[in-house]
């Protein structure tokens, strides 16, 4: 839009402002809300400015945790959270780009089959194909480990089919250029594939980060041991509480603090992710 | 350096389109051969099964004596220089330059002076460090053109290199190609479909229409003596006039009008070729030519034009007067005759 018109700047801005108030109003509630004795929120009365309780609500969830509501300490959650949402981004990332490549540069028989069967997984996504799963994830004996959080999430339809789009804008006379160079298929993909990959990587490692980190059935049902509780389990679980009101501060703290790791890997690798959605290399 | 062998060289596509049909050339050592076609002739095709990236449905190509029907590309010992240059965007001049001679594992102290060699040849040196997307057109294809030096290899293979640059700078790379192979001399394959860089360039000049060499030898020796309407249409700018004649007892004659006498044509149906510039037209009300439009060129003149209802376009001088209606005379010398029915050069 070229025109210069205050009415229009000032209602553009406007939107603008609310559409952040709607997404930001809610996360700051909840920052409030840690920040405040549990009996605060109790009262009926929501207060719009922080209190000074913050440093015991996130000491003790740094620490012991709280034990009425079965939540381990929240550093143990971060981690085992960090763990599956990092092993499901780099596990999909691997698995796609490789697939992709198969797809792309490779001329075997049912390439087209095999390519519309990843395709079609698309409409299988884990909360459809849950109890099939859950019975392979158990008969291989995954269940209660780092394994039976992550693979069964790993295989992508989505970033292999990114992927996919990627390589075939690759000219093929860079491909055959390789060729004539003397680089066989895995030198090719090593020295001139992931290079230039590099930024879609990066957007997909976002995206599936987020993914990873808010998983949130799968970790319910495939655990049972404390140890490996994630933190959005973790959040659902202080809730839950029989008997009591929940103890809104604490779930509000750890709802913050389960905000940052994503926020982080967004902003560290915004730049990138920008990038490689709208844009390709030249 | 060595010398390319083609022999009875044919492609067929999976489908059944039959894109090289039988194809036979002696390419000598260290000679420049172009070949030179409208697209979907099949030139490419060739190149690209000389490369190895075409598998070779029948015949054998030899390079240095050997067959190399079943070698991979990179084992050929050739180079090729693609028409988009090809070069891998995320390395800098330098990394483009050396990734073939780093697969082939030799050493980083004999890359460095290949590289440096090439550099000075191509006057890349201050731009070795630098990624393409940071360079213009003609220094990408200088580039391209390093990538192949730095190899050394038997053979050049340039598949279209100078049809992504503007005209200007195309005819400069026109003379750095041709200076490069006078001062290398390695064995060089070119493919293109602009006839003039076909002329300018080649010691030989191939001919390709239909999957097949319609023609074949020096530049000159083709433009002079085209030994089919193909090769007589394609070569020269202005293109030949090529039309329907008749030859009775030495006279051509296109309708009513004479256009040369004592032809050496025993008579009969032909199809005449003649030159724009062999054409000398005079102001005449009564004369065959009938004057469409007249283009200039600066230096020269066209004039387009019918005669007898068949289309001619001469080429004159910018003095030389202009009339609606022209008398049109020719040298017998200049004449082209072909067989109507078979394009085949008579005589």
């Amino acid at each position: 839009m070229v025109e210069h018109r205050p009415v229009l700047t000032a209602l553009a801005h406007a939107v603008l402002i609310l559409g952040v108030l709607a997404v930001a109003f809610p996360v700051w509630l909840a920052f409030v809300a840690s920040t405040h004795p549990s009996t605060t929120f109790l009262s009926g009365l929501v207060p719009l400015w922080p209190g000074d309780h913050w440093r015991e609500t996130y000491g003790q969830m740094f620490g012991t945790g709280i034990s009425t509501s079965g939540a381990p300490p929240l550093g143990l959650m971060m981690g085992n959270s960090l763990i599956m949402a990092l092993s499901i981004a780099l596990g999909k990332i691997a698995i796609s780009i490789l697939s992709a490549f198969a797809i792309v540069f490779f001329r075997f028989p049912f390439r087209h089959l095999a390519f519309w069967l990843i395709f079609v997984t698309l409409m299988l996504p884990v909360e459809v194909r849950i109890v099939p799963t859950f019975k392979v994830v158990a008969d291989l004996g995954m269940l209660n480990s780092y394994a039976g959080l992550a693979v069964p999430l790993i295989a992508s339809a989505t970033a292999t089919f990114l992927f996919r789009q990627f390589f075939l804008t690759i000219p093929d006379e860079l491909v055959e250029a390789a060729r004539i160079d003397g680089a066989g298929p895995l030198k090719f993909f090593r020295d001139i594939l992931l290079p230039l990959s590099r930024t879609n990587m990066a957007a997909l490692f976002v995206i599936l980060f987020i993914y990873g980190w808010n998983q949130y059935i799968w970790p319910l049902i495939v655990t049972t041991d404390e140890r490996l509780y994630t933190v959005v389990m973790g959040i659902k679980r202080m809730v839950d509480v029989a008997d009591a009101e929940p103890q809104w501060n604490y779930v509000m703290a750890t709802a913050t603090l389960a905000m940052l790791p994503p926020v982080l890997v967004v902003v560290a690798m915004q730049r990138l992710f920008v990038k490689g959605l709208i844009e390709q290399e030249k | 350096m060595a010398a390319i062998e083609l022999e009875t060289l044919g492609k067929v596509y999976p489908g059944g389109v039959e894109a090289v049909k039988g194809v036979d050339l002696a390419i000598g050592d260290g000679e420049f051969v172009v070949l030179v076609g409208p697209s979907g002739c099949g030139k490419s095709t060739i190149l690209r099964m000389i490369a190895g990236l075409e598998r070779v449905t029948h015949g054998e190509i030899r390079i240095g004596g050997a067959r190399v029907n079943e070698r991979e590309p990179a084992e050929r010992d050739i180079a090729m220089v693609f028409q988009t240059y090809a070069l891998y965007p995320h390395m800098s001049v330098r990394q483009n330059l050396a990734y073939g001679l780093r697969n082939r594992r030799m050493p980083k102290a004999e890359i460095a002076r290949r590289i440096a060699t090439a550099a000075r040849i191509l006057q890349l040196s201050d731009l070795l460090d630098r990624k393409p997307r940071a360079l213009s057109g003609g220094q990408r294809q200088r580039v391209a053109m390093g990538r192949a030096i730095v190899r050394e290899p038997a053979a050049f293979l340039f598949d279209e290199p100078l049809s992504n640059l503007d005209a200007k700078l195309r005819i400069h790379m026109r003379g750095e190609i041709k200076q490069l192979h006078r001062r290398l001399g390695t064995t060089s394959v070119y493919v293109t479909h602009d006839q003039l860089e076909a002329m300018t360039l080649a010691d030989r000049l191939v001919v390709v229409n239909g999957g097949r060499i319609e023609q074949q030898g020096a530049p000159l020796d083709l433009y002079r003596h085209p030994a089919t309407t193909f090769v007589a249409g394609f070569l020269g700018a202005p293109a030949m006039n090529l039309f329907d004649a008749a030859v009775e007892a030495g006279a051509l004659r296109v309708g009513d009008a004479v256009l040369a006498s004592a032809v050496a044509h025993p008579g009969g149906r032909v199809t005449a070729g003649l030159r724009p510039e062999a054409l000398r037209l005079s102001p005449d009300a009564g004369g065959a030519f009938h004057l469409d439009y007249v283009e200039e060129l600066g230096g020269a003149r066209l004039l387009h034009g019918r005669i007898g209802g068949q289309a001619m376009v001469a080429q004159t001088a910018v003095e030389a007067p202009v009339a609606e209606r022209m008398a049109l005379a020719t040298d017998p010398a200049d004449l082209h005759l072909f067989d109507p029915a078979t394009g085949r050069r008579l005589g």
